[in-house]
């Protein structure tokens, strides 16, 4: 192996371009706090939503690879790994969100919002879960969970390419068992805390379902074009058609499982035909929103089911490429369907929306950058790894 | 039968794949070739190409309209069900389209793989062996004048063939 393939550089240049990137964010914040504060709240919500859900999706990637001893991907195993490196930086803002709740979540004092006296009293009635001082032990809680286990797993996979052997292999199995049982009750509870509660009197049971499975697929799709870019960098040489099938593969179907619950909260909304349900949808399919979820739609699953469907074109780099590129903007659009509506109430995307998004990828990027160059590229001591860097077809 | 063939069993996969690289390198005509289970590089090493995938999409696409055809007919025009104040021809058919079209696809492959196969309940099989469908792996060379017995028997021999038959 030449010395490419064994560690990755996080060279100056690449250092000033993600700084540059985090300048832009910081302008776009602080222009949009000074001109509408609710609207500057509401980007850094759902920004810092966005990207932890992406690093929360890898993390869960990685912990299926280890519970279901997967060859395939060990190779490339430090890039979820290096991914799930925003945690903490998530947990950070979140702690700096505090301060916006006021403006961000109206079930805090509801009589101050245009809430009717039906649906003050039915925020009153939820008040022992919904409360301030609750919210905080929650959200102080998730991020402990979430921390501990991505860094436990972090220091076995670390530890193993020192000494070697199945010692780390077999805790890091069992971690990420703990780890998606955790994860499971902890990033479901939070999607109801931070995005549901946006609109209190709204309520959906698998919402938090449909945020889990949006952050597994999205945070898949970026190791995806993660390893895609690297690969024409030089990085991974190793990877062939059945690694691209497979990825391929990952992504179509979690299109599918994305689009089918998706479909289950709509469809039931819409036979069950509540008015306390309905309104969701009522407001999201009206004047410019309309746009947005049928973008919503057709970019997380019309286009990559029709476009990853045939053979041929599933081991076409680029086209993965594409379809990713469409996934990225997708979840924004997921988010920005979920969280605008309720926080900033009007539809506006503009530089505030645009420039803290590239602020925010900027951050992620150079932690993960920063995170992938501390530690060998390709895990030499994983026991699964031959069968990745020979990977074919099964 | 009038054709005899060889029989080359193997014990793994690795040894049926050499062996079957190094018979395609020396332009011999592999008849068949029995695994246990799928082995996808079996596929690629015989260069084999099929269109069922693409009949597939097709019997998906016929099963989508006519499932639709028959709601739409049944539930909207033939005797027009109101239910909840919906509107008739929406949503409410997308489970039902879904769960058929699934079904239809599998089905009619099935059958269509059958057919194409010569295979399927009562079909009598072509070739026979003791350990086919079981645990082992198989070769199946069909011999005609052209074919020199004693190179395909060297080369199974040396791919690691652990029987070689001929009947």
């Amino acid at each position: 192996m030449t010395n490419m393939e064994k560690k990755f550089e996080f060279t100056p240049r690449l250092r000033y371009f993600t700084y540059a990137l985090m300048l832009i964010g910081i302008i776009a914040i602080v222009v949009g706090f000074t001109t509408d504060p609710e609207r500057g709240w509401a980007n850094l919500l759902l920004n810092n939503f966005y990207f932890l859900s992406l690093a929360i999706g890898a993390s869960f990637f990685l912990a299926l690879q280890y519970i279901t001893q997967s060859g395939w991907s060990s190779a490339f195993k430090r890039i979820p790994e290096s991914m799930s490196a925003y945690i903490p930086i998530a947990a950070i803002i979140m702690v700096i969100l505090i301060f916006g709740m006021n403006s961000l979540y109206s079930w805090i004092n509801p009589e101050a919002h245009a809430f009717d006296e039906h649906e003050v009293h039915l925020i009153h009635h939820k008040s022992p879960y919904l409360n301030v001082p609750f919210f905080i032990v929650r959200l102080v809680l998730y991020f402990a969970v979430w921390i501990f286990m991505t860094q436990m797993l972090r220091k076995f996979s670390l530890k193993e390419d020192m000494e070697g052997g199945l010692v780390y292999f077999e805790k890091s199995e069992f971690y990420s068992k703990v780890y998606i049982f955790t994860l499971a009750l902890t990033f479901s509870l939070a999607s109801f805390d931070w995005l549901m509660t946006l609109e209190p009197t709204w309520y959906s049971t698998i919402y938090s379902l449909k945020n889990f499975v949006a952050a597994f697929y999205h945070g898949s799709a970026i190791i995806v074009l993660i390893v895609l870019i690297m690969h024409t960098y030089g990085y991974f040489q190793f990877i062939n058609d059945a690694h691209w099938q497979d990825f391929s593969k990952y992504v179509f179907i979690l299109s599918i499982i994305w689009a089918y619950f998706w479909f289950s909260q709509y469809l039931l909304i819409w036979y069950a035909n509540i008015p306390e349900e309905t309104t969701y949808y009522v407001r999201r399919l009206q004047g410019p929103w309309a746009v947005n979820f049928y973008l919503n739609l057709g970019l997380n699953w019309i286009v990559p089911f029709i476009v990853l469907l045939p053979n041929y074109f599933a081991r076409k780099k680029f086209i993965l490429a594409i379809v990713i590129v469409a996934l990225i903007i997708g979840q924004y659009t997921d988010l920005f369907e979920q969280i605008m509506p309720g926080t900033v109430g009007e539809f506006k995307i503009g530089f505030t929306e645009i420039g803290t998004f590239v602020g925010f990828a900027g951050l992620f990027v150079y932690m993960f950058m920063r995170t992938l160059s501390r530690a060998a590229l390709i895990p030499e001591k994983h026991p699964l790894l031959e069968e990745s860097l020979h990977h074919s077809g099964h | 039968m009038n054709n005899t063939a060889i029989y080359g069993v193997f014990e793994s996969e690795e040894t049926l794949l050499s062996a079957i690289r190094s018979i395609r390198e020396k332009d011999i005509k592999i008849t068949d070739v029995v695994t246990p289970y799928p082995v996808e590089e079996v596929f690629e090493a015989l260069n084999l190409k099929t269109r069922i995938p693409a009949l597939a999409f097709m019997y998906g696409l016929f099963g989508l309209l006519a499932t639709f055809g028959f709601l739409y007919w049944t539930s909207v025009v033939n005797y027009p069900l109101v239910f909840g104040g919906k509107p008739q021809n929406t949503l409410s058919f997308v489970i039902v389209i879904f769960v058929m079209v699934i079904n239809i696809t599998i089905a009619s492959t099935v059958v269509t793989f059958f057919i194409t196969e010569k295979k399927g309940p009562g079909a009598v099989p072509k070739y026979e062996y003791d350990g086919m469908s079981d645990d082992k792996y198989f070769i199946i060379i069909e011999k005609d004048e052209q074919l020199d017995t004693e190179s395909v028997n060297a080369l199974l021999k040396a791919g690691g063939a652990i029987e070689i038959t001929e009947k």
